[in-house]
C-alpha cells in the first residue's frame, strides 16, 4: 500500500481574520493591545454580587446587553470582518467550496439561562444553543454552503478548529474554510469555575508564582483558510499552517497530567507535521490560563519538548481571559499579527516567574528580529492537547 | 431558612451522604471504613469529589469552608470529617 | 490507498445501564458518559496489545451537553451552589475523556455536535493520513425529557460505536456509509447478536 504523502496536500494559508474581544471590536483592537500590553481585564458588575470568586473578566458585553444571542452576535461581527478582509479569495470560488467550522464549548447558553428563569428569549437564541444550528445559520449568513461543523473539544476547540478547517481543504472538501470560535461570559460558567475554586480573585497572572486561577472571557474570533492557489501573486506573503498536533492525556477528567506528557506529544506531532526543529521556533504562544496546575503542567511540557532552550514563550489571557471555545481562534489571530508586526507579545498579568516556569517567558512586548515559525497551543478539561504551527511559506 | 442539625455526627449517615453526594457505586456504609484514607488510597477520592464534599457539608450541615486548604485535614478520613463537622457546629 | 474497515460495531441505550458493572465511579458520571463509555465496553476490544498513542476517539453528540447542562444549572440555587462535578461535564468531550482514561487512548480526538454523517468522514481522515492506526467512533443521541422541552426534540438515549481500523479483516467502510446503525447492521449481519445492534 502506498503511503499517503504529505508533499501531495496543498498549503493552506489564511485569507483573513476577525476579532471582538474584551480589547475591542475588530483586528485591529488587537494589534493595539499586542503593542501596547494592555489589558482587556475588569471587575463586571453583573457578576459582583458575592456568588463567585471573582467578577474579574475579559467582557466585551458590559451589561449583558439585553441580547438574548450574544453567541451569534460575537461570532457574526467577527465573520463579517474575516469575510471583508478574504473577500477577493472567498468571491473566486463556488459557495459549495466554503466550508464552515465552528468552535464553541457552550454556544449560546444564554437561551438555557433565560428560559430556567423564566425570562424573554427568542426562537433564534433558542435554536443556537444547539452548536450545529448555530453553525448552519452562521455558515449560511455568510456564504459557505460546503460541509459544516461544529467542534466542541472543550478550551482546545479552537485550535481543532483550525486543524480541521486544514482538513478539509487538504483532502479537497473546500477549496477555503470559515473557522470561527465564540463562547460568550454567562452565570452558567463563572458559577462553575467558581464551584471549582478555579477562579483568581485577582484577575488572572499567567506563570507567576502568586497566580491562583483564570479569569473566564468572551470573544468572537474568526480565520479564514484557503488553498494556497487561490492567492494571488502580488499581495503579501501569507502565513500558513504547516502542522497540527493533537492529543489526550488520559489521566483526569479536569486534571492535566503532572508531567505534561500529552501536551508535549501534541506539540512534537504538530512540530512534525511542519517539517520543523523545535529550534527553528521564533515564539510560543501558551494555553496559559494562570491555575497552578494547568501553567505547571505546560511549563514541564515545555521543557520536556526545548530542554534549555526554549523558545520566547508568551500568554494571552491576561489580556482576553480565557475565551474557551474561542480562545484558540483569536489567540491564533493575536500569533498572525505578531508575525506581521514581528512583535513578540507580552504576558499580561505576569509580574514575578513561577520556579519552573520557562526563562524565555516575554513579560512585557518587544521587537523580534524574526517571526517565521510560531507555535500555539492549547488544552481543555476531558485531557485534550491541540498544537498548531503556522509559518511563512 | 433555619437549620438545626444534631450536635453528634453519626459516622453512618456520613457515610451515606458521602456515597450519596459522589454517586459511588457498588459502595456500601459498611465498606467504608472509619479511619481509612478518603483521598489517594482507600477509597481512592480526587480533587474533584473533594470539591463536591464541600459543597455537601455546607448543603447538609450548614458548614462553610471557603478556601479547600482549611478543609484537607478535615477531609483525611470519616472520622476526621465528623469530628470537624461537630466543632463546627459546637463553635456556632 | 489502505482500506478502512470497521473491526467492532454496537449499539447500547439506556436499558443497558442497569446491567453495566463498570466500576465504583461509573455513577459520578453523566448520562452522556455513561452510554458513551459502555458502547466502547461492549465493543470488547483489547487496546493492550496496541499502541494507544495512535488511536482516535472520535463523538458525535446530537444534542451537546445539554442534557447535563440543564441539570447542573438545576443546581445554581442550592446551599452550597451548582456541583462542581456536574460542570465538569457540561462539555460533550468529557465522555472522549473518560474513554480515553478507562482504555489510556493517548491519540488524537474529535468532538463533533452533529450526527454520524460528520463523524465517519473524519475518522476516516485520520486513518487515511496515518495520524491514527484506528479510531472508536462514538455517536450519541442523549436528549432527556427535559432537554427534549428545550430544543423540541423527542427524547431519546442511544449511543453508536464502532471501532475503525486501517486494514483488511472486517467491512470495508465505505463513502456510502454515513450513519453508524446502518454500519451496525452491515456488521453484524454476518456475526452473532453479541456486540450487534437491538
Amino acid at each position: 500500500m502506498p503511503d499517503l504523502d504529505q508533499r501531495d496536500f496543498p498549503d493552506v494559508v489564511i485569507a483573513g481574520c476577525g476579532a471582538t474581544s474584551a480589547v475591542g471590536v475588530g483586528v485591529e483592537a488587537l494589534r493595539t493591545a499586542m503593542r501596547t500590553g494592555a489589558s482587556g481585564l475588569r471587575k463586571c458588575e453583573r457578576f459582583n454580587d458575592g456568588r463567585f470568586q471573582s467578577s474579574i473578566v475579559g467582557a466585551v458585553f458590559q451589561n449583558g446587553d439585553g441580547d438574548d444571542d450574544p453567541a451569534y452576535e460575537l461570532a457574526n461581527q467577527a465573520l463579517r470582518e474575516a469575510c471583508e478582509q478574504g473577500r477577493d479569495v472567498l468571491q473566486s470560488i463556488t459557495p459549495d467550496r466554503i466550508g464552515f467550522v465552528l468552535a464553541t464549548t457552550k454556544a449560546n447558553i444564554e437561551a438555557l439561562e433565560r428560559l430556567s428563569d423564566g425570562r424573554d428569549c427568542s426562537e433564534m437564541a433558542r435554536r443556537h444553543l444547539q452548536g450545529d444550528l448555530l453553525a448552519a445559520d452562521l455558515a449560511a449568513a455568510h456564504g459557505a454552503k460546503g460541509p459544516v461543523q461544529c467542534v466542541s473539544n472543550a478550551c482546545a476547540s479552537g485550535l481543532i478548529a483550525i486543524q480541521q478547517g486544514s482538513r478539509l481543504i487538504q483532502r479537497g472538501a473546500a477549496d477555503a474554510a470559515l473557522v470561527a470560535g465564540v463562547d460568550h461570559l454567562s452565570a452558567f460558567v463563572m458559577a462553575g469555575f467558581s464551584a471549582l475554586k478555579a477562579l483568581d480573585p485577582a484577575g488572572c497572572r499567567p506563570f507567576d508564582r502568586d497566580r491562583a486561577g483564570l479569569s473566564p472571557g468572551e470573544a468572537g474570533a474568526t480565520i479564514i483558510l484557503a488553498r494556497k492557489s487561490l492567492i494571488q501573486e502580488s499581495t503579501n506573503p501569507q502565513i500558513q499552517v504547516l502542522g497540527w498536533g493533537n492529543s489526550n492525556d488520559a489521566n483526569h477528567i479536569t486534571g492535566p497530567s503532572r508531567d505534561g506528557s500529552g501536551l508535549a506529544a501534541a506539540i512534537r506531532s504538530a512540530l512534525s507535521l511542519a517539517k520543523a526543529d523545535p529550534q527553528e521556533l521564533d515564539y510560543i504562544n501558551a494555553h496559559g490560563t494562570g491555575t497552578p496546575f494547568n501553567d505547571a503542567m505546560e511549563s514541564a511540557a515545555l521543557r520536556s519538548v526545548f530542554g534549555d532552550s526554549c523558545p520566547p514563550v508568551s500568554g494571552s489571557k491576561g489580556m482576553l481571559g480565557h475565551t474557551l471555545g474561542a480562545a484558540g481562534v483569536v489567540e491564533t489571530i493575536l500569533c498572525v499579527l505578531a508575525m506581521q508586526e514581528r512583535c513578540l507579545p507580552g504576558t499580561p498579568g505576569l509580574k514575578l516567574a513561577a520556579e519552573g516556569a520557562p526563562s524565555s517567558l516575554v513579560r512585557e512586548a518587544r521587537r523580534a528580529n524574526r517571526m517565521n515559525r510560531v507555535l500555539k497551543v492549547n488544552t481543555g478539561f476531558g485531557g485534550i492537547n491541540g498544537a498548531i504551527v503556522l509559518g511563512y511559506g | 431558612m433555619d437549620h438545626t442539625f444534631d450536635m453528634h455526627v453519626s459516622t453512618n449517615e456520613l457515610k451515606t451522604k458521602i456515597i450519596e453526594s459522589l454517586r459511588l457505586q457498588e459502595v456500601t456504609p459498611e465498606q467504608i471504613e472509619d479511619d481509612a484514607p478518603l483521598f489517594g488510597t482507600g477509597l481512592g477520592l480526587d480533587s474533584i469529589d473533594a470539591l463536591e464534599l464541600v459543597v455537601m457539608l455546607e448543603k447538609h450541615y450548614g458548614i462553610v469552608i471557603k478556601d479547600i486548604e482549611e478543609g484537607r485535614p478535615a477531609l483525611r478520613s470519616v472520622r476526621t470529617l465528623a469530628e470537624f463537622i461537630e466543632a463546627k457546629q459546637t463553635a456556632k | 490507498m489502505a482500506k478502512v474497515v470497521v473491526a467492532a460495531a454496537g449499539i447500547v441505550t439506556e436499558a443497558d445501564l442497569s446491567t453495566a458493572k463498570m466500576g465504583s465511579r461509573f455513577g459520578r458520571m453523566d448520562l452522556l458518559s455513561q452510554l458513551a463509555l459502555l458502547a466502547v465496553e461492549r465493543l470488547g476490544i483489547n487496546f493492550e496489545k496496541m499502541d494507544r498513542s495512535r488511536i482516535g476517539v472520535c463523538l458525535a453528540v446530537s444534542a451537546g451537553s445539554l442534557p447535563t447542562d440543564i441539570e447542573y444549572w438545576k443546581g445554581r440555587k442550592e446551599i452550597g451552589g451548582p456541583s462542581p462535578t456536574l460542570f465538569a461535564y457540561t462539555l460533550p468531550s468529557s465522555a472522549i475523556g473518560e474513554i480515553a482514561i478507562r482504555y489510556r487512548l493517548t491519540g488524537p480526538n474529535l468532538c463533533f455536535v452533529g450526527t454520524d454523517a460528520t463523524l465517519l468522514p473524519e475518522a476516516r481522515d485520520l486513518i487515511e493520513r496515518k495520524e491514527v492506526d484506528g479510531c472508536v467512533c462514538v455517536a450519541c443521541d442523549v436528549i432527556t425529557t427535559a432537554a427534549s422541552e428545550l430544543i423540541r426534540v423527542q427524547p431519546k438515549a442511544q449511543v453508536r460505536a464502532v471501532f475503525l481500523v486501517r486494514g483488511t479483516n472486517g467491512v470495508a467502510l465505505e463513502e456510502k456509509h454515513r450513519d453508524m446503525e446502518s454500519v451496525c447492521a452491515l456488521v453484524c449481519a454476518g456475526e452473532s447478536a453479541r456486540n450487534c445492534a437491538r
